[in-house]
């Protein structure tokens, strides 16, 4: 009796201090306590892959139950170390704060933090490990709908280890639109092999509302294979789905080398438009045509190191306050040159070939030893990064657009000047008739001296614009001067509406040719088209019409 | 910039210009010339111009330690402006108007085969930095750097195995000459015989030398790496300024290295001057040297080429080193070594002393070169962009690599 009694009791006390044991666990919130946070960063920074997955793995189960503060925590140490701002110090980490460094663990902030403090290396695979947890982590713990959207999305890309579980009761929960539809896409893989009729029923309709070729492709692999548990009305739904992606997917590949021959074409309009002036007028081979868009280019960097320096905050918008800089600069250079060199060789024009051409070296080597030959370092404003998708496979990037604007602010520009101002109608006058012009008044060395840094200008502009989409060095113009060339010479000589629609014509035979034939091939092909064409139309499109 | 360095450039501008040729007039009896062929304009010039000053920075340590043979050095440069034949040109102007002791050139595989049959002809010598194709074993030229066996297969290895993400479907994108081809056929090979890969996993395509626009490429790229679920790889031979272009379309499009890393055979730390690293982290290339390399013959090259930038005002970043660029002052210490041991400028002479002459690299490796061919034994680095806009290095070879110039897999 006495014994019976003894062991009941005991039994109680284990009972009693086991159910401790685990309230008490329950209690705590395991990310917060500092002894915890350092285990993490310790492994974060210094583990074996596979234990730094674990651990995120357990961050996440955590963080689902901490509060708010934690939630925080977790979700900020995540986003730093994947995006490289760990510096991992013996006991600590630091991370890069406002010109301070913030202690992980502490939260004290420091002026300099020690020597040995290592940036931790993560490789490929940990990084694609890494990245799906990190946007749980912060699904998890943001609060606002933006950065919850943001989360998704990354982990659209895809779930990795994360648990589909948790996402589903994460999506059920979800009040935000935008946030659920970002999870739909999240949790199609599981869904359809969830065998569940209603499950991947919502799937299908998901993967077919994204036209990309992702879900086609996803959708390809879910009607190969041969389960018998995919109901009839499923793989129906999931036929249509397909064949309805893959026709959009199909439109949106025609688009896009549409768009990529538009955008080649404007660069190469960019670049000829200011030639074509300037050889229709005065029949002047200007090979240092390109130099000017180097210039061009240069200037507008020039002008962003002064805005760096003096007004940071106009920084942003620098490629608009470089425009009158990027057209004056050339232009300037361009009337010295036609002031110095060109107006002696009116009448031979082979010489003037070779001196621009000797111009076109000089400025090359004169930017070489004032600047430098690297290549030269563009702030790309926020506005500018990356693009946008306009429906399925074709998306456009931000700084084509705005080449493809620059080039038509530019041609409209440039039909007013030369249709509705008294110099345009001066230089029209004297690309007609030479001799005539200069008899009814007009001078024409003033209007050859105007129209050559006009062109010139014109050229700078082009710099500017292409200074977003390819790189600045001194020699960045020879390799365009070949293909303006070209547009002038299949626009026809002086037609700006030609010189137009020659630089669309061949961008687009490009854009086509290059994905099938390979950027060699497309070379050669678009020379030979240009001989045939110059053979049948020796004029170009717009042969000039007046008398020589 | 000062007046008196701008009036000097110009005139040097205007020197280049009337005799693109040689520039400098042999005025002195007692020195020994060494000729410099790399171009400092054209598409090139962005990388190869460097090599101009590291070689002068090499001669002149060596002439303050009292020369060669007790000869001090001069540097006889050239510009073949980018142009491949002309390298051929200017070599023979060097041999045999010059009369150089030893060249040291060439950065594309295009411009070596130029120069290649004249050093043969005149039995010259040509110490070539770069690391190339293989295929090609020449008593007149010194390979500095490493044949694919010791660069590119240990990378690609590195990157189809478990730390580079399993790479099992390739997109080799090259400019369109000898050496992205030759690497092209021999990844083929390699991919084939080793791994058993099949040709429907990979995609081959070239572009002109000096292209610039690579949008529908990039397009060409997103559409491969969307065909089948295995990992894709850009493997990038482009050359020159071909490379940035490419990379800012690539940042342009949105393609990260998390979704398809690119290993740029050709990519050094000065093609990401000027580019947003921010999103190329994770990008990788291999080389025989990479600036982060760890050591203190490093660090007093480094000390050495920023001091030499500031003192001669070199148009060039004092603070970005490439590999070609240590291969390039590395070979003139070579060089200097044979000929002190063989006593003699002679060629022949010289060539007899080469096995057994080594060096102690910045990269932190002994280099050397043996009885059995021209081609110097040297590390390996495989290197990942960082934010810095310079590489990190993800691994390195505990031991230099016997070279394997003829490879197998072709």
């Amino acid at each position: 009796m006495h014994r019976q009694y003894l062991d009941m009791l005991s039994a109680i006390v284990i009972a009693c201090s086991l159910m401790f044991v685990t309230v008490s666990n329950a209690l705590a919130q395991p990310i917060l306590e500092p002894w915890d946070r350092f285990e993490i960063v310790k492994v974060w920074c210094s583990g074996e892959r596979e234990a730094r997955i674990i651990s995120f793995q357990s961050l996440l189960e955590d963080v689902v139950d901490a509060d708010a503060p934690a939630q925080q925590w977790a979700a900020n140490l995540i986003g730093e170390y994947r995006d490289g701002n760990f510096r991992c110090a013996r006991d600590t980490v630091y991370i890069p704060n406002d010109e301070q460094f913030l202690d992980v663990i502490t939260g004290d902030r420091f002026k300099a933090i020690p020597d040995d403090a290592e940036k931790p290396f993560l490789n490929i695979p940990l990084r694609r490990a890494l990245a799906p947890f990190a946007s749980a982590v912060q699904l998890v713990a943001a609060e606002a709908p933006e950065e919850r959207l943001l989360a998704a999305q990354g982990l659209a890309r895809t779930l990795g280890d994360v648990s589909p579980a948790l996402i589903e009761s994460i999506y059920r929960q979800e009040k935000d639109m935008q946030v659920a539809a970002a999870l739909e896409d999240v949790l199609v893989p599981a869904w359809l092999k969830s065998g569940d009729t209603d499950a991947q029923l919502k799937a299908i309709s998901t993967l077919a509302s994204n036209y990309t070729r992702t879900s086609r492709a996803a959708l390809d692999k879910f009607l190969d294979q041969k389960t018998e548990n995919v109901s009839e009305a499923v793989r129906t739904a999931a036929e249509s789905a397909r064949s309805s992606v893959h026709w959009v997917v199909q439109l949106s590949e025609v688009m896009t080398v549409a768009y990529h021959g538009l955008s080649y074409g404007s660069v190469l309009f960019l670049a000829a438009l200011g030639l074509a002036i300037i050889f229709g007028l005065m029949g002047v081979i200007n090979l240092a045509q390109a130099e000017f868009v180097m210039l061009g280019a240069y200037a507008t960097w020039f002008v962003q190191e002064a805005l760096r320096a003096l007004a940071p905050g106009l920084l942003e918008y620098y490629l608009f306050i470089a425009i009158p800089f990027a057209f004056l600069v050339p232009a300037l250079v361009g009337a010295f040159m036609e002031w110095s060199i060109v107006r002696h060789l009116y009448s031979r024009p082979l010489l003037t070939l070779l001196a621009t051409w000797a111009v076109s070296l000089l400025l090359i080597n004169l930017v070489r030893v004032t600047v430098g030959t690297q290549n030269l370092s563009f702030f790309t404003p926020e506005y500018l990064k990356s693009g946008f998708t306009v429906f399925g496979e074709f998306s456009i990037t931000w700084s084509r657009l705005l080449s493809i604007f620059f080039a038509g602010i530019t041609l409209i520009g440039t039909l007013f000047v030369i249709y509705r101002t008294r110099f345009g109608l001066r230089m029209r006058a004297t690309t007609q008739h030479r001799q005539m012009a200069g008899c009814v008044g007009v001078s024409t060395r003033r209007t050859d001296a105007m129209a050559f840094a006009f062109g010139s200008g014109l050229a700078g502009i082009a710099g500017l614009a292409l200074s977003t989409i390819y790189n600045v060095n001194p020699t960045m113009g020879t390799s365009l001067i070949i293909d303006s060339f070209i547009v002038v010479v299949v626009g026809g000589v002086g037609s700006v509406l030609g010189t137009a629609l020659a630089a669309l014509g061949i961008g687009q035979l490009n854009a086509i040719i290059e994905p099938q034939y390979g950027a060699v091939a497309s070379k050669v092909l678009v020379l030979l088209a240009v001989i045939l064409f110059i053979q049948q139309k020796p004029n170009g499109l717009f042969p000039r019409k007046g008398r020589r | 910039m000062k007046r008196r360095s701008f009036i000097k450039g110009v005139g040097v501008a205007g020197l280049a210009m009337s005799a693109p040729g040689i520039i400098l007039p042999a005025w002195s009896q007692e020195k020994v010339k060494l000729g410099c062929l790399f171009s400092s304009s054209g598409s090139m010039a962005n990388v190869e111009g460097r090599l101009n000053y590291v070689v002068r920075m090499a001669a002149e340590e060596l002439n303050r330690s009292g020369g060669v043979l007790g000869r001090q050095i001069e540097v006889v440069s050239t510009d073949p402006a980018s142009d491949w034949p002309l390298y051929g040109q200017q070599a023979r102007q060097l041999l045999e108007e010059e009369k150089v002791a030893a060249m040291f050139g060439c950065w594309t595989s295009a411009s070596r085969k130029a120069v290649l049959p004249v050093v043969e002809q005149n039995d010259g010598l040509l110490y070539y930095p770069l690391h190339f194709e293989g295929e090609e074993n020449s008593k007149n030229i010194v390979y500095m750097n490493s044949p694919p066996a010791s660069s590119v297969l240990p990378a690609l290895e590195y990157l189809m195995g478990d730390n580079g993400g399993k790479a099992r479907r390739f997109f080799m994108l090259g400019s369109d000459y000898v050496w992205p081809r030759t690497i092209n056929a021999q990844l083929k090979g390699y991919l084939q015989e080793k791994w058993d890969i099949k040709p429907d996993a990979w995609q081959e395509e070239y572009v002109p030398v000096g292209h610039s626009d690579f949008q529908s490429l990039v397009n060409q790229i997103k559409s491969f790496a969307d065909e089948s679920g295995e990992q894709p790889i850009v493997v990038l031979t482009v050359v020159g300024n071909s490379i940035p272009n490419f990379f800012q379309e690539y940042i342009n499009q949105g393609i990260t290295a998390l979704d398809v890393p690119v290993l740029g055979l050709d990519v050094v730390e000065a093609d990401l001057e000027g580019l947003d690293t921010e999103s190329l982290v994770g990008h990788l290339n291999c080389w025989a040297y990479l600036q982060n390399a760890p050591g203190e013959a490093n660090q007093r090259f480094l000390n050495a080429w920023s001091e030499y930038v500031k003192a001669n005002n070199v148009p060039f970043r004092g603070d970005v080193a490439i590999d070609p660029m240590v291969s390039a002052y590395s070979s003139v210490y070579m060089w200097a070594q044979a000929a002190e041991k063989a006593g003699s400028f002679d060629v022949p002479e010289v060539r007899k002393a080469f096995p057994g002459t080594n060096f102690d690299c910045p990269s932190g490796y002994n280099i050397k070169l043996t009885a059995e061919n021209n081609y110097v034994h040297r590390g390996v680095f495989i290197g990942s962009v960082n934010q810095n806009q310079g590489f990190d290095i993800v691994w390195q070879s505990p031991e230099t690599t016997t070279p394997v110039p003829y490879s197998s897999y072709i």
